[in-house]
């Protein structure tokens, strides 16, 4: 997933978000909310050899904004705080364990959930749901983490 | 590789950028100033999946949708093939022995009861002018019986509830004197009390009369009267009715109606008995 191209990225974007519209109504009724857009997106800055263009980051979020109905600059303003933060400590996370970048990015999707929600409307601002997603999102990207180790073909084929 | 952290420009374009994402929601919210943008996206999409799916899932499922109908075609045309099959045997069955649907229990039932023990031919109402029986005086009944082409004039016609009537003509169908025409005699009892009764033009009821001085056993409502058998025609001892209304209609003359049990409308389906 290094250097993705940024029609690619589109693309992906646009498929997740249809995906996301689908999953959100079922996951909602266990008190979890996974925004994969934006994970996927972070990913994809993470994984970057070089740091990103602020405005391509802004971008992306404008992009996302249009399909998704949200609020426009919603998503923009996430998306470059998301990208400021990882490329400001891209090297700091080379520091650090699977386990805290982990954590890291659920943090960061439970941020950025209370964030939309309180844009939104605050009638849906949970803190269950972000307890409860913080968890579930901690250990689903664990458990992501960990397939490199069961499945050494795939992180040979996107290292 | 290593990454560069963000330089002082870039943190100012971040800065910026984020302040314009900042001013765009609260423009958005506020003013709903970019509905007509989304709007536009959505109609977009909506279109482009229309067209898309009249393009290519449309077409499949036209293709999938004959080949279904003409399935379901070809499996209506051999269910009614089978139910045409299944029409055909039971027009065969019915053509060829209408006798097939007849019920013949009840009657061999009244038989037994009465103990009779004489052979009896089914057979068929054919024809019964129920206004000719409710208004006027002639009663008759005509009827077919099923496999018997033999002459059955004068043989007693019964139902499951008792006599109707006899033979007196018969061709292709045959031809009933009801017991309530008023041409029909019959000679019927009760104990030792015998009378002729005649057919009283009216349904259900035939009348008697008899001196008095002749019998004098009295007769009451609601006794009970037989067959005789002394006509030659009926069988001995079977119910024929009720007295119903007695009067004086001269001196020493008695005249009584009786309610007959047995009535011709009742079942379409009748036994003749052979002449006794």
């Amino acid at each position: 997933m290094r250097n993705i191209g940024t029609v690619k990225l589109l693309i992906i974007i646009f498929v997740l978000n249809i995906l996301e519209s689908f999953i959100a109504p079922h996951l909602i009724n266990f008190y979890i909310s996974l925004p994969i857009t934006f994970l996927v997106f972070s990913l994809a800055i993470y994984n970057s050899n070089r740091n990103s263009n602020p405005l391509f980051a802004f971008l992306c979020g404008f992009y996302l904004d249009l399909i998704s109905s949200s609020p426009f600059g919603l998503n923009a303003g996430l998306f470059t705080m998301m990208s400021y933060v990882i490329n400001s400590y891209a090297n700091t996370f080379k520091l650090f364990s699977y386990i805290q970048i982990c954590i890291f990015f659920a943090v960061s999707s439970v941020f950025y959930l209370g964030f939309k929600n309180l844009i939104i409307g605050l009638d849906n601002f949970s803190y269950s749901v972000l307890f409860v997603s913080l968890f579930f999102n901690t250990l689903l990207f664990l458990l992501i983490a960990m397939l490199r180790y069961y499945f050494p073909s795939m992180s040979i084929k996107y290292d | 590789m290593s990454r560069v952290a963000p330089t002082s420009g870039t943190k100012v374009l971040y800065f910026l950028l984020i302040i314009i994402s900042g001013f765009l929601i609260y423009i958005d919210l506020k003013h709903k100033s970019f509905e007509g943008i989304k709007n536009f996206y959505q109609s977009f999409i909506i279109s482009s999946s229309y067209i898309f799916k009249s393009a290519t899932v449309e077409p499949i499922k036209l293709l999938y949708q004959i080949s279904k109908d003409k399935n379901e075609l070809i499996n209506e045309n051999k269910k009614l093939k089978r139910e045409l099959d299944n029409s055909h045997i039971l027009n065969f069955i019915i053509s060829n022995d209408s006798k097939f649907f007849a019920d013949d229990d009840s009657i061999n039932r009244f038989l037994d009861i009465n103990n009779i023990n004489e052979v009896f031919h089914l057979a068929k109402l054919e024809y019964f002018d129920t206004e000719l029986y409710m208004c006027c005086s002639k009663h008759r009944a005509f009827i077919k019986t099923y496999k018997n082409n033999k002459n059955l004039i004068g043989s007693t016609v019964i139902n499951d509830m008792g006599i109707i009537g006899h033979i007196i003509y018969g061709d292709s169908l045959s031809e009933v004197l009801l017991l309530t025409d008023i041409d029909h005699v019959m000679p019927i009892m009760s104990g030792n009390h015998f009378c002729n009764a005649r057919g009283s033009g009216k349904p259900g009821k035939i009348t008697c009369s008899y001196n008095n001085k002749v019998w004098q056993e009295k007769v009451s409502i609601g006794q009970e009267f037989y067959s005789s058998g002394m006509g030659g025609i009926y069988p001995k001892g079977i119910l024929i009715g009720n007295v119903s209304d007695i009067r004086e209609v001269e001196e020493n003359f008695i005249e009584f109606d009786i309610n007959l049990v047995s009535s011709p409308i009742v079942k379409n389906v009748v036994g003749v008995l052979e002449s006794i």
